[in-house]
């Protein structure tokens, strides 16, 4: 089965399932219970959108920079396109991450530290509130990273 | 040597007052002496200028007298403690909060640059110094960790990444914050409200709170049981260090409150968000090992951030008060 295109509109409907169905059940029992009350607490009030960005993806498949747009309200995902720059300005978040990044995400390097040594950066938005939901957020980037996506089809272009 | 408490036995001292032998023998004691300084008295003399704070220049001339070499340290014994004397669920304890730190001192050390742009020129040597400080004790941690706990790596990120999986994954919370935090200020190094919820995040929290606290639970453990001699001199060093971030960075906030009685919005709005992610774990530590329990490791969180609040006098907020008392404890510093 081919995998569908990193930054394609198959990819982001494919995150946008994976971002509704939430953790595994295997990765939910590496944790406490009370850190999952959290992310669904979190997870339940979301009213957020997120523009996450790549900077620099090899020409050919969008304009450069394209954002993943994620929209969630009512305790999901309601919405998961890729989208350019125009649009990202109606995100609460917005993201910038390299290429480089988001492939290593996708080889497996985690979430958590992908925020703390800043590969991934708020560019546009309030950092304090972000952070309140800071531990869905870094649940949520390990799914996206989870989702098979060919990177190898993209370096062709 | 003074007498070995228990490790929780100040959790019911309360603030005290340190004779002048004992701030001499703190102040003035070189690497080798530190290994007969108390913890207990190292944190207390933490707090003990807290109500008046001294200056930059101050604190400046204390770390030239204070400075020591992390390649002075001999770690043989401590690797055998390490090995032959501690158990399995000594260790396993050990590391669950020592990793904390192994990245913590990382953190602060790469963190801290872009805030000396917007400082004076006397608070610059006073960050500059805390700098070389950080990256000193990023080195002790490198060190202990390859030497003792027997990491193996090419560089230092290699080592960090082999403790990584002892790091919660709560860690996020107050380092990435600091991160993101940072990263506001060097966008705009001048803004005063940035840098003050900026050095709420990394002076009072992570250097006064969470820093002070691994702190004492380890060393208090080490000096308690008699093991890991340069584990307790580099890391009680590593506090005395401390007390001269946290003077300087409470000394900060402070002066920018008072030359502007509103930036006590930034710091609660800081502390709203701290808080909110201060109530979650999601690894469950067994501190017993250590003479630890999870409550009195929350006891010692909680009188940590309140000595910081009383004596720089800051006060909190009916919501912010209700929030403190559910922080679980965060296995990290720097």
């Amino acid at each position: 089965m081919t995998e569908p295109g990193f930054f394609s509109q198959e990819w982001a409907v494919a995150v946008g399932e994976a971002l509704a169905a939430g953790p595994t059940e295997g990765v939910r029992t590496d944790k406490l219970p009370m850190y999952w009350d959290f992310f669904d607490k979190v997870r339940a009030g979301y009213a957020s959108s997120w523009a996450l960005g790549c900077r620099d993806l090899p020409a050919g498949i969008a304009a450069t920079p394209a954002y993943l747009h994620v929209e969630w309200g009512g305790g999901t995902v309601t919405g998961c396109r890729i989208a350019g720059m125009d649009e990202q300005q109606k995100a609460t978040y917005v993201f910038g991450m390299d290429y480089a990044d988001w492939r290593a995400l996708h080889d497996g390097y985690d979430a958590q530290r992908t925020v703390m040594y800043r590969k991934i950066l708020v560019e546009e938005g309030n950092v304090l509130e972000f952070f309140k939901g800071i531990y869905f957020f870094t649940e949520c980037l390990g799914i996206i990273g989870r989702v098979p996506a060919d990177f190898a089809a993209l370096a062709v272009h | 040597m003074t007498e070995r408490k228990s490790p929780t036995a100040v959790l019911s001292e309360g603030p005290r007052a340190l004779s002048d032998e004992q701030v001499r023998e703190i102040e003035e004691a070189d690497l080798k002496g530190v290994l007969g300084v108390d913890i207990d008295d190292v944190i207390e003399y933490v707090h003990k200028d807290l109500k008046s704070l001294p200056d930059f220049t101050t604190l400046y001339r204390r770390y030239l007298k204070q400075r020591w070499d992390v390649y002075d340290l001999d770690f043989t014994q401590d690797k055998i403690d390490w090995a032959e004397r501690m158990t399995e669920a000594e260790r396993q304890s050990f590391l669950a909060i020592a990793s904390g730190f192994h990245h913590g001192e990382r953190q602060v050390e790469i963190e801290l640059p872009v805030f000396m742009i917007g400082a004076s020129e006397e608070e610059k040597l006073h960050i500059a110094a805390q700098i070389e400080d950080e990256a000193r004790h990023t080195v002790f941690f490198d060190r202990f960790y390859r030497e003792v706990v027997g990491l193996q790596g090419d560089d230092i990120m290699d080592i960090l990444d082999a403790s990584f999986p002892w790091v919660a994954e709560t860690f996020v919370g107050p380092f990435g914050l600091l991160a993101y935090q940072a990263d506001e200020v060097r966008k705009n190094p001048y803004d005063e409200r940035a840098r003050v919820r900026y050095g709420t995040t990394y002076f009072l929290w992570i250097e006064g709170v969470l820093a002070l606290s691994v702190m004492k639970v380890t060393l208090s453990y080490a000096r308690w049981r008699g093991f890991l001699p340069a584990y307790y001199t580099g890391f009680t060093a590593t506090c005395r260090d401390e007390s001269r971030h946290v003077q300087g960075g409470m000394k900060y906030l402070q002066d920018a409150v008072r030359k502007d009685p509103s930036m006590v919005n930034e710091i609660h709005e800081t502390l709203r968000t701290i808080l909110t992610l201060a109530g979650v774990a999601s690894r469950e530590v067994v501190y017993e090992p250590l003479g630890w329990t999870q409550e009195e490791v929350k006891l010692l969180f909680n009188q940590q951030l309140r000595r910081k609040l009383n004596d720089v006098g800051i006060r909190l907020t009916p919501d912010l008060e209700a929030m403190v008392g559910s922080v679980q404890p965060v296995l990290a510093g720097g």
